[in-house]
């Protein structure tokens, strides 16, 4: 159990709260009519809702594991840390197999996604 | 030698703890090939979504009966609790993870198999979304003609994300999942209070292990709207919803794993161009229809990978959620019962370590698959 507060208050409820307001602003992001930021970034509104929602998901997803599932504040938490980064290489190369397998990995991508970067 | 030396336990069970942790099992082995055993079945009963006959359908309650008699040895070789109130929690003795409750090791590396698991699935949709041209952007580059399908990923985020009444299922399930998470931390929290009194803690424990699995039926119940049943909507509502009376579901769109014919009005000029929305002028669709070159029509599409990826992964997750319902009436039913103490509190715990799994996967479910 959690033996620490965030800004002096419960960390679960504090965790809670968190977590509805970053939901409440992805299903906004997605409502939004983000062509005007598109267009003065040059990109497609699909491109700035996917950043939205990446940027939201990665602290969402760090929440949930460092304060629900105890990866901090507890005595083997550290070791459990590593162990659930583990897969990290792993998810890593397939990521990195899905760009090089991609059809425009030769043309398009860039130099670290393409077949040749490796002499393959 | 120690008395453990001379200890050879059943692989049948039950253990006798009393001589440490147990070694040996033939469950596993037993749970792989009842797994095995029901794929063979299922993959035989199905062939391109058609039904192949009954003839499979009892080797599936074979392999699901030999699935379930594994995890029966299983439990009663592992289960640590004795007859008459004693409970057992091995640590682990290895490096690193010294000290640790086995159990929880044992959690902790069947989640970051799971991990591995959601992983294939998400690199698949990456690979087929990045790989496959998307409808939108083949409808409007003109390179299709009417009849023919043409190959194509449509995201089911264009039907989900088209509007909030789609949305609304997806979205309450994310808000479900973390409430969920919440409520099983606090029944761990008073499952681990000792200042409290025993008949305030049973009921504490039981209504948030009970909220949890309200939250998990209700989750898989938005699940089915969402795919097969879709909703009506109240009168006043229908004006926001082009007119239509309600909101179809994925099913009834169809989006489906075997649509080699997919249409959609979003493809169709004479839609469109009824509708008012027009098409992009700066595609080359209008170009080409503006020199004559293309009739416009409606575009016919082959989504079935497409439509596979999103049902493979969410379904995945949604069998996770079932699986976790399973576990929830269980202990709910046990903590109603008075069944959980300061003692054996980590049961919670590490129950709890899988259903915030659930919904960490869902956390990138939720925007990659239904938003984006």
């Amino acid at each position: 159990m959690a033996h620490y507060k965030i800004m002096g208050q419960d960390p679960y409820w504090m965790n809670f709260y968190g977590l509805m307001i970053l939901t409440l602003i992805e299903v906004l992001a997605v409502g939004a009519d983000l062509g005007p930021v598109a267009d003065s970034l040059g990109t497609e509104e699909k491109v700035v809702t996917l950043w939205i929602l990446t940027i939201i998901a990665i602290p969402k997803f760090i929440m949930i594991a460092a304060i629900f599932m105890h990866l901090y504040g507890d005595e083997d938490s550290g070791v459990l840390t590593m162990t659930a980064l583990f897969p990290a290489f792993f998810i890593l190369i397939m990521v990195l197999f899905v760009g090089l397998t991609h059809p425009d990995a030769p043309s398009s991508l860039p130099d670290w996604c393409r077949p040749g970067n490796y002499g393959l | 030698m120690s008395q453990d030396d001379h200890h050879h336990p059943s692989a049948w069970g039950p253990h006798d703890w009393n001589h440490g942790a147990p070694h040996n099992s033939w469950a596993p082995f037993i749970l792989s090939m009842g797994v095995a055993i029901f794929l063979f079945a299922l993959a035989g009963a199905y062939e391109w979504g058609e039904f192949q006959g009954w003839g499979s359908v009892p080797l599936i309650f074979v392999g699901l009966g030999v699935v379930g008699f594994s995890l029966l040895v299983w439990w009663r070789q592992d289960m640590s609790f004795g007859m008459n109130g004693e409970v057992f929690e091995p640590k682990s003795t290895g490096t690193p993870f010294q000290n640790i409750d086995i159990r929880k090791v044992a959690m902790w590396v069947f989640l970051m198999s799971e991990m591995m698991v959601f992983t294939s699935l998400f690199s698949t949709y990456m690979r087929y979304r990045f790989g496959i041209p998307n409808c939108q952007t083949v409808f409007e580059s003109g390179e299709w003609v009417e009849g023919t399908a043409v190959t194509c990923f449509e995201p089911a985020s264009h039907l989900i994300a088209s509007s909030w009444f789609h949305i609304a299922p997806g979205a309450i399930n994310t808000f479900a999942l973390i409430i969920s998470s919440f409520t099983i931390v606090q029944a761990l929290r008073y499952a681990k209070m000792k200042d409290i009194e025993e008949d305030v803690r049973r009921r504490k424990i039981t209504r948030y292990l009970g909220t949890t699995w309200f939250l998990a039926i209700l989750f898989l119940t938005m699940k089915m709207i969402e795919w097969f049943l879709g909703f009506p909507l109240p009168d006043f509502l229908h004006e926001f919803n082009h007119g239509d009376s309600s909101i179809k579901s994925l099913y009834a769109e169809g989006y489906l794993i075997n649509a080699d014919h997919y249409q959609h009005h979003a493809y169709d000029t004479h839609y469109l161009e009824s509708h008012g929305h027009g098409l992009d002028h700066d595609s080359e669709l209008y170009a080409m229809m503006e020199a004559g070159t293309h009739p416009g029509g409606h575009m016919m599409a082959d989504i079935q990978v497409s439509a596979t990826t999103f049902y493979v992964t969410t379904g995945t997750h949604g069998a996770h959620v079932f699986g976790g319902i399973i576990g929830l009436s269980y202990m709910t039913l046990k903590a109603a019962k008075g069944g959980y103490t300061p003692d054996n509190a980590v049961s919670i715990e590490y129950f709890g370590l899988y259903w915030h799994f659930v919904d960490l996967v869902w956390v990138l479910v939720f925007p990659f698959f239904y938003l984006y």
